[in-house]
């Protein structure tokens, strides 16, 4: 049943694709192939073999336990946040967090993983920005 | 002039305290970028471009430290590619593929040392090469026109069942995937925009950095979270040396690896990743049933590692006698040579002997520091999977984000990422193979570009892309690569080809 | 008395200006390491240093992405009044803003601050190519438009391409009949041209001197106000050939728009002493750029009258509607 789903949601991105592909506007400054046929190519690829999928789809996958589907949100929404914060927050700081998070979820203890993480946080920074020549925000709300 | 007379003058450059303390210092950086996953060499290099002049240095000694960080950024590559499935490099990405496996079995230790070798003797005979081939060879890399492009690209494609894995449908969705991928950003031949939906960011186009960590390193953290046992399925220490057997048995896939990514190396805009996949999955279909590739074989590190080191001594010819930069890393040391008042071309073997064959001579010096720097790394390397996974895995995902924010600066990447994590690590449960994702994205842009090329040149005739020797010559590769497996299996059932039976 | 009140308003005002000094300065190459941006903000920033302009060195950060869009509206919107910041540009920039790729913003929403050198656009053939004169080059090309590629590193509608469509224009080639290859850089153009796929080079001076020496090119024509030195001397402008067309690839720096008037006036002078020094000179020297200089109000004129000249051409020539 996995498989049929994936294989219509396949084929619903590549007729998606190929869609967005017709609606391009080109100048008329451009080369004789243009840039739509690529695209439907590569649509008509992805269509069929979803298809095929659609129509004969391979074993049900192991799907993991259900407590592991709130810790799998929980990592990607760090991560997320991550990306937000690290500009106003710095690197120190929303690293250290993020690894703590990870380390707790690997089994360490809040201490352990917070001690850890501020630790190689600091050491990676001062790597990469006075070794390396990095540049990594340093955080807005100290500057 | 007399090539030997010549070399020895170069190890005269070569050898000068000053210079061979900076082939040591440009392999030590180099081995470190390559190790971090992430940080590259065009960075490394880049960096080390103002120190040169800050330092005054003559532009032997530059140019030697420069190439020193390129080529041991290719050694380092395949560290965490194999203990942790974090591609360390774009180039290492397929090392990562029988490397990994080959770690969990407990054979890091062999692994790594089969890297390191590999990339010993792939960087040595591209030296090698560029001493006695490579004014030949650059003549020859100009004759790739966009036809010859294209017709390479399709061969790349045509070996791509060697990535497929068991449902042959999931992979070619996966390739169409990673094609979509690379039609994201400003077409450059129409100048419009395809697929930003308004996004800036995505103008120029999907980082291959950015994705591959998302699908290979952020969706190995899930799945190792999702084994509730944390070090159950991680990599063993287990064995650290590599056994002459197991050398000898790689031995022939080094040496055709390293002519392959050599030659594709030369080529200007095609590169050290592209050897890579190439060798991998050339290497893969030849030995056939005679490997256990995708299950972790020794000669799966040993293609793709031997490949890129070999195209990074490629991607010197292009450089030194034609002066035409063949990659970033390359047009940064070009831009830092005529910088330095040398300017690269073909009467520099006349002009400044003293750079190209101090260059030549100090890349063999450095290869062989590279082994010596390496080989006794494995063992500490390897002992780092002793440390616990609440610590390491973390740490080695923090240092991925470094990489991931230093591609642009903008942490619009970091999303990208996490949306790829995510992508990856569905991707794997319901067991469609990742790499050829980053093979449509790494193959697709060249492949659409070259056509589109080819077909303005040639006001559209589609004669135009087997108009070439050369070009012909790939068709036929490609041709020979899609079909001759399921012709040699017929041979067989119909008891033609006698091998099997001798 | 008088003269009093103007030595106290001369010495305040001196006060005022020496006042700013910048902390943690930071330059802006709106693409990645190794190309143009990247070599301003780094070449800038070291002669700086050298002659004690700053008190600590500037800090070169890579904005990458949409060919300097990116690194525009994040100074636009998120650090439109930095004083410790500037921005490497070039026609790039201005080219862009004029066909408005850097979506909703325009040149008006920064403040240009100056440039302090110039590359310049260049048309060159193969050594061993039949035209030995731009007049045999143009003469063959009106003949028959569909059997000459051009190659530039730029994609179309961007720098290289405008300076073959200019160049088609003042000699009276239909924009829509040149063909026009892009490649990723102007080293994959030459390569290009050199294995004889493209027939004709599209680029800058800076990008060509080793071709030049080593005699595996012929440069047609520049496209400077005057003769280029060097490699080039022997090389006719394009304006002497009667052609009016002109390129000049300006390096320089625009700064975020709300940024303190002391502070501007700190970078502008700056500016005008990296120009004075020999050091500049000599990075100039290297770096085969020609002597470019402009700063403060007047670069401001100039970039308006850019924009919106590139604006008028785009229009004209197809590349927008």
């Amino acid at each position: 049943m996995t498989d049929r789903i994936v294989g219509a949601l396949f084929f619903l991105l590549a007729v998606g694709y190929a869609l967005e592909a017709s609606r391009m506007q080109v100048g008329f400054l451009s080369d004789p192939l243009g840039p739509r046929p690529f695209p439907y190519i590569i649509a008509v690829l992805v269509g069929l073999s979803a298809l095929w999928l659609l129509f004969k789809p391979d074993p049900e996958p192991d799907w993991p336990p259900r407590r592991f589907w709130p810790v799998l949100g929980l990592v990607l929404l760090s991560l997320v946040a991550y990306a937000y914060l690290i500009v106003p927050l710095g690197f120190i700081v929303t690293t250290t967090l993020e690894m703590t998070l990870l380390a707790v979820l690997f089994g360490a203890r809040w201490w352990q993983g917070l001690g850890g993480a501020l630790a190689f946080t600091l050491g990676i920074y001062l790597l990469f920005t006075q070794g390396l020549g990095v540049s990594l925000p340093a955080g807005r709300i100290f500057g | 002039m007399d090539i030997l007379q010549a070399l020895l003058n170069g190890f005269g450059v070569a050898l000068e305290p000053l210079n061979l303390l900076l082939v040591v210092l440009g392999c030590l950086v180099g081995t470190l970028i390559g190790v971090l996953p992430g940080i590259g060499p065009i960075s490394g290099v880049a960096l080390l471009v103002p120190l040169t002049f800050a330092l005054k240095m003559p532009p032997e000694s530059a140019i030697i430290l420069l190439a020193g960080i390129y080529y041991g950024a290719m050694y380092g590559g395949s560290t965490t590619s194999i203990l942790l499935n974090i591609p360390g490099e774009t180039s290492s990405v397929v090392t990562a593929l029988d490397g990994h496996k080959l770690a969990k079995q407990g054979q890091a230790g062999p692994a790594l040392a089969m890297a390191a070798w590999g990339s010993f003797i792939a960087g040595t005979l591209s030296v090698v090469g560029l001493m006695t081939l490579g004014p030949l060879l650059a003549q020859w890399a100009i004759r790739f026109g966009p036809a010859e492009y294209f017709a390479l690209m399709v061969f790349g494609f045509s070996t791509l069942s060697a990535l497929a894995g068991k449902n042959l449908f999931k992979a070619l969705i996966a390739t169409g995937f990673g094609l979509m991928l690379a039609t994201v950003g400003q077409d450059p031949q129409s100048g419009i925009s395809r697929y930003t939906f308004g996004f800036l960011q995505l103008e120029d186009g999907m980082d291959f950095l950015v994705v591959a960590i998302g699908l290979f390193a952020v969706s190995e953290v899930l799945m190792l979270l999702e084994e509730k046992t944390p070090g159950a399925v991680r990599a063993q220490v287990g064995r650290i040396y590599l056994s002459l057997r197991d050398f000898m048995a790689s031995l022939l896939t080094i040496l055709r690896s390293s002519v392959l990514g050599f030659l594709i190396g030369v080529l200007p805009g095609a590169g050290a990743s592209i050897a890579s996949f190439v060798a991998y999955t050339t290497e893969k279909r030849l030995l056939g049933a005679k490997a256990r590739f995708g299950e972790g074989d020794l000669r799966g590190v040993a293609a793709p590692e031997s490949a890129n080191n070999a195209a990074a001594g490629g991607a010197m010819i292009p450089l030194l006698t034609l002066g035409l930069p063949g990659s970033g890393t390359t047009a940064i040391m070009l831009g830092a040579l005529i910088s330095l008042g040398v300017t690269p071309g073909p009467q520099m073997f006349q002009k400044n002997p003293e750079v190209v064959w101090g260059l030549i001579a100090s890349m063999y010096v450095g290869n062989a520091v590279l082994l010596l720097l390496n080989l006794p790394l494995v063992g500490l390397f390897v002992r780092l999977l002793a440390v616990p996974s609440w610590f390491l895995i973390p740490a080695v995902l923090a240092i991925s984000f470094i990489g991931v924010y230093a591609v642009n600066n903008n942490p619009f990447d970091l999303l990208l990422m996490a949306v790829f994590g995510l992508v990856g690590y569905l991707m794997r449960k319901l067991e469609f193979p990742l790499a050829p994702v980053l093979l449509g994205l790494v193959l697709g842009y060249l492949m659409e570009i070259n056509l589109r090329r080819a077909m303005t040149i040639s006001n559209g005739d589609v004669g135009y892309l087997f108009s070439s020797p050369i070009a012909i010559a790939l068709w036929v590769l490609a041709a020979l690569s899609l079909f001759a497996p399921a012709l040699i299996a017929r041979f067989r059932k119909q008891g033609l080809g006698g091998d099997d039976e001798l | 008395m008088k003269r009093a009140f103007f030595a106290v308003c001369l010495v305040v005002l001196g006060a005022a200006w020496a006042q700013f000094t910048p902390r943690n300065p930071e330059c802006i190459a709106p693409a990645g390491a190794g190309g143009g941006w990247d070599f301003t903000c780094r070449s800038v920033a070291q002669v700086m240093q050298d002659l004690r302009l700053v008190p600590q060195p500037i800090k070169t950060t890579n904005v990458t992405g949409g060919g300097g869009g990116v690194a525009y509206a994040n100074v636009v919107t998120q650090r439109s009044d930095d004083a410790n910041l500037i921005v490497a540009a070039s026609p790039a920039t201005t080219v862009r803003l004029a066909q408005g790729q850097y979506s909703r913003f325009t040149e008006r929403d920064v403040r240009w601050l100056g440039a302090v050198a110039a590359d310049f656009g260049l048309v060159a053939v193969k050594a061993d190519a039949p035209w030995k004169t731009m007049q045999e080059l143009v003469a063959a090309w009106k003949a028959d438009p569909s059997k000459i590629a051009v190659g530039g590193g730029s994609a179309v509608g961007g720098q290289d391409h405008m300076k073959v469509l200019l160049l088609g224009r003042a000699a009276g080639i239909e924009p829509r009949a040149i063909k026009y290859v892009p490649f990723d850089g102007g080293g994959e153009a030459l390569t290009s041209l050199l294995g004889g796929f493209v027939q004709v080079f599209a680029g800058d001076a800076s990008e060509l001197r080793a071709q030049v020496q080593s005699g595996t090119v012929r440069v047609l024509g520049v496209m400077s106000p005057r003769r280029l030195g060097g490699v080039y001397a022997s090389v006719p402008t394009l304006k002497e050939l009667g052609y009016n067309v002109e390129w000049v690839v300006w390096r320089g720096f625009y700064v975020p728009k709300n940024m303190p008037p002391q502070a501007y006036e700190f970078w502008v002078r700056a500016l005008r002493e990296v120009e004075r020094s020999p050091e500049w000179a000599r990075v100039r020297e290297q770096n085969a750029l020609g002597q470019f200089f402009m700063a403060g109000a007047e670069f401001q004129v100039f970039i308006d009258r850019q924009v919106n000249q590139f604006r008028n051409l785009s229009r004209e020539l197809g590349i927008i509607r």
